[in-house]
């Protein structure tokens, strides 16, 4: 998919992170071009969702810098770049107390000043978040309460409120960790084929051998014993169509 | 299946107690405290220490009362009215002033120098009881039904400010600073990422300030801020009891009702936070 005359959307040089005197990954390089899709990979505890937050500007690390090149902006480091950035958390943080659509919506805030969104969104942005809603099984009831929703529900949700962004990256933490397969599948799916479709690079923390295998490029694994053994292998070769 | 017995080497050893002193946690001492008050305040019920015989007292003063005046039925409906839209009205000023005070006395949203003046105001406008707001209100005012609203304007705005930075602080702010990381405005950040969250706790208080109002506005009348209480003094200054037990009946009717709607209305709220099924069961 990436061309490597093209120049990194994602750098990261020689980061590091260090937590209660133990570090969690060391020298890590990074550089992660248009449509690449990166798993994230190791056990638990290894420092997965650390490492991600690192990458998407919510953490600072303790040696290293992460710089990023995206279209139209001219900042290049997270912190600025925030509002790019599709991130789902691994506790999803959802509005509990407001309906499925208007979580959705709220992907989109960024897009809008406070007077057009004070009295609701507009009626045919509310029609496209449904239709992410209605895709990922949840469509049935999108006025019902996310608080009143079981967590493979509103892990779909946030999954559909991340592509209704329509960020320039996406960073997930396990978006599938309590889904079945089937949904499971649709999420992954829809990711990449942002990547695939609209090149855009996907880093998400994953579990699964199999989704890995079937939806990434590049899995990068972590080590819990030594925080520079870090491994970057490639899943699939280059300019392979992914497999849906 | 009987249990396996403790091997004789494994002995359980004798059951250390705590000794008295490490009993004295916060709980206790307070306790303690309390109680040795109510010894030494026991003076006070000793009254003037005339022979009186309270009870023969209690029932002359209160057979005065009945039967109760239902002739003045029909102005004390009026006065009702009147308490009640001083009450509506003192709680609707009292949320708009109470929700902008709580936006800088929640330690969450201000800045530190506002939220400590914020709360110092609350804190002052807390001290001063209800019926005293009214005489100042009465003094600036005139004795009139603007007076009331006034009075019980600034007592509410005392609790609903403290109540309501209360509930924004009880939000969990991940979700306000998410929205805020993709770009969201103050405004927006606050209307989607913290409101949905406050609002149950914020209605419910209001509820609970409005029946509480209905309440107040029945008394605060007795300086002259309107209502019910108008028509209280003017009986107890002529001593016309019948008609005084009239108005405090139907004060107990509307107080009584307002607390069983109010008290079911929160707890719903409060149980499943007034969601779109709610309503429909």
């Amino acid at each position: 998919m990436q061309d490597k005359k093209q120049e990194p959307i994602l750098s990261a040089r020689g980061i590091g992170l260090q937590r209660g005197g133990r570090w969690l990954f060391r020298d890590l390089d990074l550089d992660l071009y248009a449509g690449e899709f990166l798993a994230i990979v190791g056990p638990s505890g290894v420092g997965k969702t650390t490492l991600l937050s690192c990458l998407c500007g919510m953490l600072e690390p303790s040696e290293g810098s992460v710089s990023f090149k995206l279209s139209g902006t001219s900042d290049s480091k997270p912190v600025e770049l925030r509002r790019h950035f599709g991130i789902v958390y691994q506790d999803l943080q959802l509005i509990p107390n407001a309906d499925l659509l208007t979580n959705v919506l709220c992907g989109r805030l960024g897009r809008f000043n406070s007077l057009n969104t004070l009295l609701g969104f507009p009626k045919k942005l509310r029609q496209e978040a449904y239709r992410l809603l209605y895709e990922l099984g949840v469509g049935e009831n999108p006025h019902k309460w996310a608080k009143h929703m079981s967590g493979g529900e509103k892990q779909r949700v946030a999954a559909a409120r991340v592509l209704f962004q329509k960020p320039k990256i996406y960073f997930a933490d396990e978006p599938v960790s309590s889904l079945d397969a089937y949904y499971a599948g649709r999420v992954l799916g829809l990711l990449r084929q942002e990547a695939d479709e609209k090149a855009k690079p996907v880093l998400c923390v994953l579990h699964n051998a199999e989704h890995i295998q079937r939806f990434a490029d590049i899995a990068l694994s972590l080590n819990q014993n030594d925080p520079k053994a870090h491994k970057m292998r490639r899943v699939r070769p280059l300019n392979v169509e992914a497999q849906v | 299946m009987s249990p396996t017995p403790t091997p004789e080497h494994e002995k359980v050893p004798p059951l250390a107690e705590l000794p008295w002193y490490r009993r004295l946690n916060l709980l206790n001492t307070t306790l303690l405290i309390f109680v040795l008050a109510v010894i030494f305040s026991g003076s006070q019920i000793e009254g003037n220490e005339r022979d009186l015989d309270i009870l023969k007292n209690l029932g002359r003063f209160l057979s005065d009362f009945f039967p109760p005046d239902l002739s003045v039925l029909k102005s004390t409906g009026s006065a009702l009215i009147e308490t009640v839209e001083i009450a509506i009205l003192a709680t609707f000023f009292a949320i708009i002033i109470s929700l902008i005070i709580a936006l800088g006395a929640a330690q969450t949203i201000g800045p530190t120098w506002l939220v400590f003046s914020m709360r110092m105001l609350l804190n002052i406008i807390r001290t001063i009881p209800s019926l005293i707001w009214a005489v100042i209100a009465v003094a600036a005012m005139g004795a009139n039904a603007l007076a009331g609203v006034a009075a019980l304007t600034l007592y509410s705005t005392g609790y609903l400010g403290k109540f309501f930075s209360e509930a924004f602080e009880s939000v969990d702010m991940k979700v306000a600073r998410s929205l805020r990381g993709i770009g969201a405005d103050p405004l927006q950040s606050f209307q989607y990422g913290i409101w949905p969250h406050a609002k149950p706790l914020i209605w419910s208080h209001c509820i609970w300030m409005l029946e509480y109002n209905i309440r107040s506005a029945s008394i605060i009348g007795y300086v002259g801020a309107g209502g019910l209480g108008l028509q209280l003094h003017a009986y107890q200054e002529f001593h016309q009891w019948d008609r005084f037990a009239t108005v405090l009946c139907c004060i107990l009717i509307v107080v009584t009702v307002l607390d069983f709607l109010s008290e079911r209305i929160r707890r719903r709220i409060a149980r499943r936070d007034g969601s779109n099924d709610a309503l429909s069961d």
